[in-house]
């Protein structure tokens, strides 16, 4: 297997930008996923499910570590580590910051309806949503681990890039 | 970094164009235009989503917030057009039922 993909950027939103680009770049890597528009004036594609599920389960915990690690006042790093596979993906980011209470985040409501309607508090859901493994280490160092798998086809045969005979 | 909104007004209804990656970083914008909108209390809202790319939590809790808000004056709110990870976002926090996409 590869070594990871490193990269070191600082812990504020300014920089979430290019974190998402790599990561969803390392998305298509497995899936195999092809630019819809060459001339698509956005850098990542997430039109493929696997790559929106990463893109979007990434982007939320991203967001998470800039508002509740370092509390948006940046001061700190966030390290990531990028393992794309054959047929699965493992993100880590680690944070020096404050460490998050994840036990403490709420469900979301089981009916949700107009007077339910949640206007926060979906990020973490969103993200465990869409993985199929998520998990916190608390620190410091923080440790946030995701691991996607690619889907199997109903002949039990990988969909992504190993399927179609590329390395 | 450009506002990825436009807002039309007419005399009957004020349409909001949602377009490119609506998160963290640029929701901020729109929930000021949001402010607005609602202060208008202007019956019938569009919200045109079929230039949006990208949305996280963030973009999601602005649209919520523009659709209590405009319900909240009485107003109505008519989203359309969600595609691809937006589309994804929104069933899986099983709002698509909700705003009717």
């Amino acid at each position: 297997m590869a070594p990871p993909i490193r990269l070191t950027v600082p812990g504020t939103l300014r920089y979430r930008g290019i974190a998402v680009r790599v990561v969803a770049e390392a998305a298509r890597l497995v899936s195999g996923s092809i630019p819809q528009d060459p001339n698509d004036p956005l850098a990542y594609d997430v039109r493929d499910p696997f790559d929106t599920a990463v893109v979007s389960a990434f982007s939320e915990i991203f967001n998470n570590v800039v508002i509740h690690a370092y509390q948006r006042r940046g001061g700190g790093v966030i390290e990531l580590a990028i393992t794309p596979g054959a047929r699965e993906l493992v993100i880590e980011l680690k944070d020096h910051g404050t460490p998050f209470d994840l036990d403490g985040v709420a469900a979301l409501p089981s009916e949700l309806d107009e007077a339910s309607l949640p206007e926060g508090g979906m990020g973490i859901h969103i993200a465990k949503t869409m993985l199929d493994e998520m998990t916190y280490e608390p620190g410091p160092p923080n440790l946030w681990r995701l691991l996607k798998r690619l889907p199997v086809a109903s002949g039990g045969t990988n969909t992504g890039a190993q399927a179609r005979g590329r390395s | 970094m450009p506002n990825p909104f436009d807002v039309v007004r007419t005399d009957h209804e004020i349409t909001l164009t949602v377009r490119g990656s609506l998160d963290i970083n640029t929701a901020a914008n729109l929930a000021e235009e949001i402010d607005k909108i609602i202060a208008t209390k202007m019956k019938r809202i569009v919200v045109d989503l079929s230039q949006l790319d990208l949305i996280d939590s963030s973009g999601v809790a602005a649209l919520v917030k523009l659709y209590k808000g405009v319900r909240s004056t009485g107003g109505g709110v008519t989203m359309s057009g969600a595609r691809d990870q937006p589309l994804a976002i929104f069933k899986l926090l099983r709002m698509d039922k909700v705003f009717n996409l």
